[in-house]
């Protein structure tokens, strides 16, 4: 197996950045192994099987989440998001078994455009968020094996966190 | 004088309960005037839920919590007991505890140092020697509020000394609630977990007409019963007529209930299939109810509270409105007491699979009530419809009963409103 260095990492990030802010969520879903874990904590310090999270989805979840974006009549997400994710200080730890750590840092620029007067639309809002990944090298490739995301503001109040932060 | 009292009976009339025809003036949800008016004679005036007992399970905790836009502490104190206070300084004003949720021996005022017991009582003054030898420190303890209620957990505060006993205020929706903590066969619930929460740019009373809506569900969260289909849990034909099952109900007080039919019948109600499927809850449900209650406990409920509580079947929901256009909603997901564990985690995850910001169903409800706050800003036809069902509605033992899709429980909220509201 391939040592992952943080150019690798990068890459990948960057990658998987684009394909969310390009809306290519079927394609996203594709990177993650079928034990991945996509995590959104209220409070990253409680055992998730305790607590109760933002997202806290298993692979059968995720694909609900998907599918739920891409293929369903929603509501919050028509008009739908743009976003820009900007991804940063990479750090890689590697780990047995095929699988390295990374942590990054990311700010998501999120808008909604509408018609004038919209409430909650055409207002620009930023996430700042430390994440934490989990990596796998299988068949050729690295896939993400946990997704954690905890944002800056994860106990605060938010409006619609749809968009796949 | 004359002035305000013209303009309460203004507001008063913005709700006009006309048996064919109930409507509802679409400036209940833009005036920032009535807003403020709405804190006087709603938020400080009636009982208002500010919590849960157990938040606060040992001596030193506390929680602080906005009663309208008013801060306030809940604490325990050594003693055991549960003290409400006004988060305000004796001295000059200061708050005198600023996290959300936490524990200390004491309360100390960051400006000059005053010091507090968790009961309220002022026990320490920096430099007192700058007040005469008689000045009476029990006279400048924390207020606490004028009342105080701790009903079977829940707790309720009104910040006013007068008017309609607690358990006047919460007798109509009373049975609903026991029925509601009876799924825990200790009929009791417990708060450890830091809740959800969403704000949005609308009025606060959009969420509380929202929770008992039976009439959006089709349209708002098709999205949410294409998921359910997708999982084979359920096809939009079945999820929908399952939505048209039950009743919504009005009550006295401004409370108000929808209401899915109650069965022993694993396949029909979450309970009997959690009983089915765990055989210690079956045992310790059936020694503590009839097969009677059971059928009621069963029944599917979302409750409102009125005016800034839901018990839903996963969480307690608490409204905060910040503005005439801007709500907080906080969502305290709770632990059946005395169940397996395993009902409690499935209904954790159940819960974040709907509900929240990044739920599937939150989300599209959230949006609707940003839609309707823009819509009311167009003013040429000012009145919104809330006489869904008005024709078919009956009256049994003082709750007016609709079909599961009618406005009975908003009418019964807007009734209220225009009592508290004429009479502030
Ligand atoms: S304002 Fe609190 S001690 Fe002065
Ligand atoms: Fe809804």
């Amino acid at each position: 197996m391939p040592a992952l260095s943080v150019a690798d990492a990068e890459r990948f990030l960057y990658a998987e950045a684009r394909l969310l802010d390009e809306r290519r969520f079927e394609e996203w879903e594709a990177l993650f192994t079928d034990d991945a874990v996509y995590w959104l904590p209220i409070d990253p310090a409680l055992d998730p099987a305790q607590a109760v999270a933002i997202i806290y989805d298993d692979r059968k979840r995720l694909h609900e989440r998907v599918y739920r974006l891409t293929r369903t009549p929603v509501l919050d997400q028509n008009p739908p998001s743009r976003t820009l994710r900007l991804v940063s200080n990479v750090e890689v730890t590697p780990g047995a078994d095929g699988e390295a750590a990374v942590d990054c840092r990311q700010l998501i620029a999120e808008m909604r455009p509408g018609g004038p007067g919209q409430q909650g639309l055409n207002a620009p809002r930023l996430f700042a968020a430390h994440c934490h990944y989990r990596l796998r090298h299988a068949d050729g490739a690295w896939k993400i094996v946990l997704k954690k995301v905890v944002l800056l503001t994860a106990d605060e109040p938010q409006y619609n966190l749809s968009f796949i932060p | 004088m004359a002035v305000r009292e013209e303009t309460l009976r203004r507001y008063a009339e913005l709700v006009a309960d006309d048996p064919r025809e109930f409507r509802v003036h679409g400036s209940v949800y833009t005036d920032p005037d009535l807003f403020d008016a709405e804190l006087r004679a709603i938020f400080e005036r009636t009982w208002v839920y500010v919590g849960h007992e157990s938040e606060v399970p040992a001596p030193g905790d506390y929680k602080t919590v906005l009663v309208g836009t008013q801060p306030l502490i809940v604490t325990r104190h050594e003693d055991g007991r549960l003290y409400a206070l006004y988060n305000r300084c004796r001295h000059r004003g200061a708050v005198v505890c600023r996290q959300e949720r936490g524990h200390s021996n004491f309360f100390r005022c960051r400006y000059h140092n005053w010091v507090y017991a968790n009961n309220g009582d002022l026990i320490g003054m920096a430099q007192s020697t700058g007040y005469p030898d008689d000045f009476d420190r029990s006279r400048y303890g924390l207020t606490p509020v004028p009342r105080f209620e701790n009903y079977r957990g829940l707790l309720f505060v009104s910040l006013a000394p007068e008017g309609p006993s607690f358990a006047e205020h919460i007798a109509p929706v009373r049975r609903y609630i026991e029925y509601w903590l009876g799924r825990s066969p200790a009929e009791a619930v417990e708060v450890s977990l830091p809740p959800h929460r969403y704000e949005y740019p609308g009025n606060w009373k959009l969420q509380a007409e929202n929770g008992t809506d039976g009439y959006h569900g089709n349209y708002v969260h098709l999205s949410w019963q294409r998921v359910l289909a997708l999982a084979r849990e359920a096809t939009v034909e079945e999820s929908q007529h399952y939505r048209q099952s039950g009743s919504a109900r009005g009550l006295a007080g401004g409370h108000g209930l929808l209401e899915r039919p109650g069965s022993l019948n694993p396949n029909s109600s979450w309970t009997a299939r959690m009983m089915h499927r765990y055989p210690d809850y079956d045992a310790a449900m059936r020694r503590r109810f009839t097969d009677e209650e059971l059928m009621q406990i069963s029944a599917r409920r979302n409750i409102f509270v009125f005016p800034n509580l839901f018990l839903f079947e996963t969480h307690f929901r608490v409204i905060v409105p910040k503005a005439v256009d801007r709500t907080e909603v906080a969502l305290y997901v709770y632990a059946l007491k005395d169940v397996p564990e395993a009902i409690n985690q499935g209904r954790f995850r159940g819960h974040e699979r709907f509900f929240g910001p990044a739920g599937f169903g939150t989300p599209d409800d959230i949006e609707i009530f940003t839609e309707v706050q823009t819509g009311v800003r167009a003013r040429g036809q000012e009145w919104l419809l809330l006489n869904r069902g008005q024709h078919r509605e009956r009256v049994e033992d003082g709750e007016w009963v609709g079909h599961t899709t009618d406005e009975a429980p908003q009418r019964a909220l807007y009734r209220q409103w225009r009592r508290l509201m004429a009479d502030a």
